[in-house]
């Protein structure tokens, strides 16, 4: 009992870091309207990113939260203008493939760059530990919970107090309405992809810290897990991505409890069968397009 | 093109005849990129079925050569039935997999096909990484025996291709002829344009499972076909880059053509063979061909321009102003 307690806390914490990559990715499928396979790489870059701000500029959290981000902005730049801007208006598939190509290209050219093999991301949180009866709960998954909960209310604000989050629900609502009402489609959805990109960034940055490793393979893996939240949550609705990020966490971790570490990976993906079979729509009751 | 009608079948003996001497006069190592390319090119005809003719996404056909090969493996080398049944078990229980897969993929659409087809490849490969009492876990099902034909063994590269040739044949005729029936037409209407094909009585769950059915039942032939010719497999090659390869040849020949995946694996294999030299750029340069042909040309080298496949048919419909703004 105590153990799947302690367990629970775990996927609480894991589960806030994929709830943060949910949200990065409902906000670019929101707002772009077509699904990235990409997006995985894009965390890849974010936490690299912040490995070589730490080994080689500051030890400073903060530093590598602003060059992850940056990094996977900027990814999300070039993706938007290999994958995106000419096939919104072709079949999906089109620019799908495109970004598994893209994914493949980020991949290989960063394995060729950073080397094949699994790298040690530096500690920079200080480490302590707090006891709460049975559970302890160490800085790392406290700062990193604190970090994710900031974020997310940074991006409440931004998407619902400033003129640039008012544009993004504009277009997510509908496009041609938005540009009706005088609206830059192209730049809000670029502007929208670029920022969806830099929190996916944020957050592979958190998950190699929790992980304390990274290496250019994992990005498939991240992707796999931001993709299962989102569609488990509907696609588009951010808040409800982010539930089913910390629902996944949160069953995978317990669900380690009772079978082998490695079946890890199953237990998102038959969570989210189970979703997609009672409610195809996803979690959320959110009307409106979705792809 | 009409000339090519005309002489078809003549091009197609010929090309049988090319196929069959082939394998005799080239080195081990050229029957082995041949091995390969008509492997290959099954596995990317049979996901051409599924995606290029009914229009369900389907990225993670790798999970169903893996039932197939394991199926395959495990009856050579425990039991010990001839090669043809286990060909055939494969297929089919991959196509019994299919079918429970195709029950939750009924009510759902586009891009959330792709995710559940996704989940179920990544789910076949930890499954088949850590049963170890039936897979072998990690290390894998070794020393599957080569099957034996009228006194002549199959162990090398050069007799191996007569096995793939034969499955890809029969593969190419097979579907040929399901694609001129009703159920290929159903399937075409479907992707074409699924709610018109249900106003016209076609039973959409019925044959998208139908489909799939048969994708995955030549892709666990294929599988089952794979084992006996590397002698070993293990579950790490059954991942998600061996769905997305599938995938990419598919895309590079032509969907919703019978020859273009086939055409599909030939260049890749080729192309990735000869740039060998080049290592780690290799996969670079795959990445850079898969984005630049659907910069190019997205319909394939071989597929037709006037399908729903290339762009053309969301733009007509859109300027006869019915759909919303966001295509299905």
């Amino acid at each position: 009992m105590e153990y799947i307690l302690i367990q629970f806390v775990n996927g609480l914490c894991q589960g806030s870091i994929y709830a943060l990559m949910a949200i990065g990715y409902a906000s670019i499928v929101g707002v772009t309207g077509l699904v990235t396979f990409a997006y995985g790489e894009v965390m890849m870059i974010g936490a690299f990113a912040a490995y070589y701000t730490f080994q080689y500029f500051a030890d400073q959290l903060l530093v590598g939260i602003l060059a992850s981000f940056a990094a996977a902005a900027c990814m999300g730049f070039l993706v938007y203008k290999i994958c995106y801007e000419r096939f919104f208006d072709k079949p999906r598939h089109i620019s799908l493939i495109c970004t598994i190509g893209f994914s493949m290209l980020v991949k290989n050219l960063a394995q060729i760059l950073f080397g094949a093999n699994t790298k040690a991301m530096p500690s920079v949180i200080q480490n302590f530990f707090l006891d709460i009866g049975p559970v302890r709960i160490n800085a790392v998954q406290l700062i990193i919970v604190a970090t994710v909960i900031g974020l997310s209310g940074a991006l409440y604000l931004l998407f619902n107090k400033t003129q640039a989050g008012i544009r993004l629900r504009a277009v997510n609502q509908s496009r041609q309405a938005a540009a009706l009402v005088g609206i830059n489609v192209k730049r809000t959805i670029l502007f929208g992809n670029c920022l969806g990109c830099g929190i996916g960034g944020t957050a592979g940055m958190l998950l190699a810290i929790y992980y304390q490793s990274l290496s250019p393979t994992i990005g498939s893996t991240f992707g796999n897990k931001a993709f299962a939240s989102a569609v488990a949550g509907g696609m588009t609705s951010i808040p409800w991505a982010a539930g089913g990020g910390v629902l996944i966490g949160v069953i995978e971790n317990i669900g380690t409890a009772f079978l082998p570490n490695s079946y890890r990976d199953v237990f998102a993906f038959v969570f989210l069968f189970i979703v997609l079979l009672l409610r195809p729509e996803g979690l959320s009751k959110k009307e409106g397009i979705r792809p | 093109m009409k000339t090519l009608r005309k002489y078809r079948w003549v091009l197609i003996c010929l090309l049988l005849a090319v196929a069959l001497i082939l394998p005799q006069v080239i080195s081990s190592y050229l029957a082995g990129i041949l091995c390969r390319i008509l492997l290959f090119g099954t596995l990317a005809g049979s996901l051409n079925v599924i995606n290029g003719y009914s229009g369900q996404m389907n990225i993670g056909h790798a999970g169903f050569v893996c039932i197939g090969a394991y199926t395959g493996a495990i009856l050579a080398t425990r039991t010990g039935v001839p090669f043809v049944l286990q060909l055939v078990c494969g297929g089919i229980l991959a196509s019994l997999v299919a079918w429970v897969l195709s029950k939750p993929m009924q009510r759902l659409k586009g891009i959330y096909l792709a995710i559940i087809t996704m989940g179920f490849c990544e789910i076949t490969r930890i499954i088949s990484l850590n049963w170890v009492g039936l897979t072998g876990g990690p290390l894998g099902i070794k020393n599957i025996p080569a099957p034996v034909f009228f006194g002549v063994k199959f162990n090398t590269p050069e007799r191996y291709a007569y096995i793939f040739l034969a499955i890809l044949v029969i593969f190419t005729f097979l579907t040929g002829r399901v694609l001129n029936s009703r159920v290929g037409r159903a399937w075409i209407s479907i992707r074409e344009d699924d709610l018109a094909a249900r106003s016209l009585g076609v039973k959409l769950g019925h044959y998208r499972s139908i489909n799939l059915m048969y994708g995955a039942f030549f892709a666990g032939v294929c599988g089952a076909a794979m084992g006996p010719y590397y002698r070993y497999i293990a579950s790490d090659m059954f991942s998600m880059d061996m769905s997305f390869n599938i995938l990419s040849m598919v895309i590079l020949g032509g969907q919703g053509t019978l020859i273009g995946p086939i055409v599909g694996a030939a260049i890749i294999n080729t192309v990735t063979e000869a740039f060998r030299f080049a290592q780690e750029y290799r996969m670079v340069l795959y990445a850079v061909i898969i984005i630049a042909m659907m910069w190019i040309r997205p319909q394939g080298l071989i597929g037709v321009s006037n399908s729903m496949l290339s762009g053309r048919g969301i733009v007509k419909k859109r300027g006869r102003g019915q759909k919303n703004e966001r295509p299905a």
